[in-house]
């Protein structure tokens, strides 16, 4: 490193702490738990598009952290992508793949096709040989029609016509299995979906809360969030409150901060000269 | 035994923890067994207690070591008016606190207490056989037991369980006819006598207290103060320790239990003094 | 033994009607032993805007050290305070780049929105994934305990006052529970006229 503190910008990774960690960790200091999707992710080709579905429960070990997450990423105005496994994983990958869409769409001046983000995820995933915990559902429609692909945390893809992933994939499938039929109606697809999210929701205990909906067709994209609540929660009847001055203070210190607007936006309108 | 002395029972002479299957009438706990409950368990044939209790004892190798209320802060001195025995009172597994008002003075008898750390449950269960034990000696021999025979039982019995992973550390605090008597015991089997001790994650910042503070001709009322600020300072400083500070004093007439005194109290009082 | 455990610490924020507050306890102990009671946790990134940082110590500094560095590149660059989401991407990056050595660290940041003034809250893993809250976020030693008082506590549009109370009590009787964070509360309340910083009293065992 050079004698000024400057961070250079290498892109990639960093491993400066990868040392010091492995020490601490033969020490028996144990590291902490990631937050984790622990999820329910669906998707299924219907009549004229792509349906996406998630539940919103993100947990950390046996903790709900989020109650209402969000777990289908945008890629591109006709992609979207469904998330599992290492919260922050299946976060930058998609963040990461859709920015580079998003250059491409710039370099190429055409929509992007499926194919291409599916290629471009797995090419990530592969190259870091599964440590990149993401287990993906990738969604879209192009000009070669609605695609629907699974892509694993290994780098290897599948595509069908109706996908699960996460925990809650068995629950889901079971749903799928009984009950798809190719060219399903938007209708029946939405409730399919649903019904398979909720599966996942009331059998797995890594899924929970509400169910969130993509539907993705030629030139339009729904995204209904929250597309369902599961389970509502019970109205609270009383509430606990500390009056005012139960917490006894030491010492305080008050600063008085001025709100900076940073921009104002004076709209201009015609001199009334009638 | 007392009880079988009464009944006429011959029982033998069996002094280790877990009987010799090889002894037990028809395979199973008999009579015998059930008298000697208190220091006897029922076993299966085979059972070897070190070896299969070893990784609760040591961890080895997987997680199932049993985490017991390590963190802890006791301490009891001598002095000329007696012996002071004070103690936390705070329960903890891993950083979870799980009492704040745990009892860990046990009294034993009205000259007898005993002091917690280490396993709560290895120790208000062994100085309960000691108590049963010293009543017996009572019994028997129409006199109170000696402290340093009391606090030798307890380490003989506890001495019979080693390796098996007891864990326990104990002063065992009393008035017979030689005066006060302070002893330390634990569960490797060590007995100890001193005029002070402290045990538990705590026991060195009191000794720094005590060290600092504690004359042979003070007074009660300047031993009370300083067995407080010991326990204090360490539940200051201890993670492990926290709570209230429970204060006895041994007496030639018997214990009485001093006072009970919550640490924030102590520590604003203490904070006030330093201005 | 957890690496989040060996110093220590309790984090909390939570949002109020037009104010948030960010609170934390002030132990700095090396696992046992209680080394210091007044330990900073919690930085200052702008005006309306703060980071708490609960996690090993050394990391607690190192991290609090670049993400100034960081941000004082985007002050100059930008010539504009950081907005509080652009700082949860500055800090979820930060920690990202780490993704395979990460710093043990789990953010939590609150603040008041330079433009609209809306409070935000936001909590991070020590690889950086986000999570945004409207209502509470906790991080640390005792996120059980702190979990239970919040949902218990917490309601919407509190005002200062009530804000300060639920976050000060939220913190305080979760510490008790937890023999490795407390000795002392710091609480900062950030409304849109002024910021007040409180220590409080509190058990200090």
């Amino acid at each position: 490193m050079a004698a000024t503190c400057v961070e250079f910008a290498t892109g990639g990774f960093s491993f400066e702490n990868c040392r010091r960690n492995a020490i601490l960790e033969e020490k028996g200091l144990k590291p902490p738990k990631v937050y984790k999707t622990g999820t329910t992710i669906v998707g299924i080709v219907f009549s004229d598009g792509i349906i996406l579905g998630a539940d919103t429960r993100a947990t950390e070990d046996t903790i709900v952290a989020d109650k209402n997450c969000s777990k289908i990423h945008y890629l591109a105005p006709n992609i979207y992508c469904c998330g599992a496994g290492t919260a922050a994983d299946t976060e930058k990958t998609t963040q990461i793949i859709s920015s580079q869409l998003e250059l491409h769409r710039l370099n190429t001046d055409r929509t992007v096709r499926v194919c291409t983000a599916n290629r471009l995820l797995k090419q990530m995933l592969f190259r870091y040989q599964g440590h990149i915990g993401a287990a993906l559902v990738l969604g879209g429609v192009d000009s070669t029609g609605p695609h629907l692909y699974s892509i694993w945390p290994h780098g290897s893809t599948d595509v069908l016509p109706y996908v699960t992933m996460g925990s809650g994939s068995l629950a889901a499938m079971s749903v799928f299995e009984s009950r798809y039929t190719p060219g399903i109606s938007r209708e029946d697809g939405m409730k399919l979906v649903r019904d398979a999210i909720a599966a996942g929701i009331f059998n797995d205990l890594g899924s929970g809360s509400n169910i969130d909906l993509c539907v993705i067709t030629k030139d339009k994209v729904d995204y209904l969030r929250p597309y369902d609540e599961a389970n509502k929660k019970g109205v609270r009847q009383g509430k606990y409150a500390y009056k005012k001055g139960t917490s006894c203070v030491l010492t305080e210190t008050v600063r008085k901060v001025e709100f900076v607007v940073e921009s104002t936006q004076v709209k201009v309108e015609a001199m009334d000269t009638v | 035994m007392a009880l079988a002395d009464v009944c006429k029972l011959n029982l033998g002479n069996k002094s280790y923890a877990f009987p010799n299957p090889a002894d037990i009438d028809g395979g199973f706990s008999s009579l015998r067994t059930e008298l000697n409950t208190s220091e006897q368990f029922a076993v299966p044939y085979n059972f070897d207690p070190v070896q299969s209790f070893a990784p609760f004892a040591d961890g080895a190798g997987n997680d199932v070591k049993i985490q017991f209320n390590h963190g802890t802060t006791t301490l009891a001195f001598k002095f000329k008016d007696g012996v002071i025995v004070a103690v936390d009172s705070r329960a903890t597994a891993g950083s979870w606190i799980a009492s704040q008002t745990v009892k860990k003075v046990i009294e034993i008898n009205p000259y007898l207490l005993g002091t917690m750390a280490g396993g709560a449950a290895d120790c208000s269960y062994w100085e309960r056989v000691l108590a049963k034990q010293c009543r017996i000696y009572e019994l028997r021999n129409k006199e109170r037991i000696s402290v340093a025979a009391a606090s030798k039982l307890l380490a003989n019995i506890v001495y019979n369980y080693k390796g098996m992973g007891l864990s326990m550390g104990t002063m065992i605090c009393g008035w017979d006819k030689k005066g006060p008597g302070l002893y330390y015991v634990d569960s490797d089997g060590t007995r100890l006598t001193n005029d002070m001790f402290s045990v538990g994650s705590g026991s060195t910042y009191a000794y720094g207290v005590l060290d600092s503070g504690v004359r042979y001709n003070m007074t009660p009322k300047e031993a009370y103060d300083v067995a407080q600020r010991a326990i204090y300072h360490a539940t200051h400083r201890d993670a492990y320790s926290g709570g209230v500070v429970n204060l006895y004093h041994m007496k030639e007439t018997g214990w009485v239990k001093v006072s009970q005194i919550d640490v924030l109290d102590l520590h604003y009082r203490y904070a006030q003094e330093k201005k | 033994m957890s690496i989040m455990a060996y110093n220590g610490a309790a984090i909390v924020a939570m949002k109020g009607k037009e104010c948030v507050a960010i609170a934390s306890d002030r132990r700095f102990g090396i696992q046992a032993q209680t080394v210091g009671m007044d330990f900073q946790k919690i930085f200052e990134m702008g005006p309306h805007l703060y980071i708490g940082l609960p996690g090993l110590a050394t990391d607690v500094q190192t991290v609090a050290q670049r993400l100034k560095f960081r941000l004082n590149l985007y002050e100059l660059k930008e010539n504009r305070q950081i907005r509080p989401k652009t700082l949860m991407s500055v800090v979820a990056n930060l920690l990202y780049e780490r993704r395979f050595g990460p710093y043990f660290v789990e953010p939590v940041i609150a603040g008041l929105d330079n433009k609209t003034a809306e409070p935000y809250i936001a909590a991070l893993d020590l690889i950086g994934c986000p999570m945004a809250t409207d209502d509470f976020v906790v991080s640390g030693t005792c996120t059980e305990q702190l979990y239970g008082m919040c949902e218990s506590l917490w309601q919407p549009d509190m005002d200062a006052d009530a804000l300060f109370e639920c976050i000060s009590q939220s913190l305080m009787n979760a510490v008790d529970r937890d023999a490795v964070s407390g000795w002392g509360a710091v609480v900062t309340l950030i409304e849109k006229d002024k910021v007040t910083t409180r220590t409080l009293k509190a058990r200090m065992d």
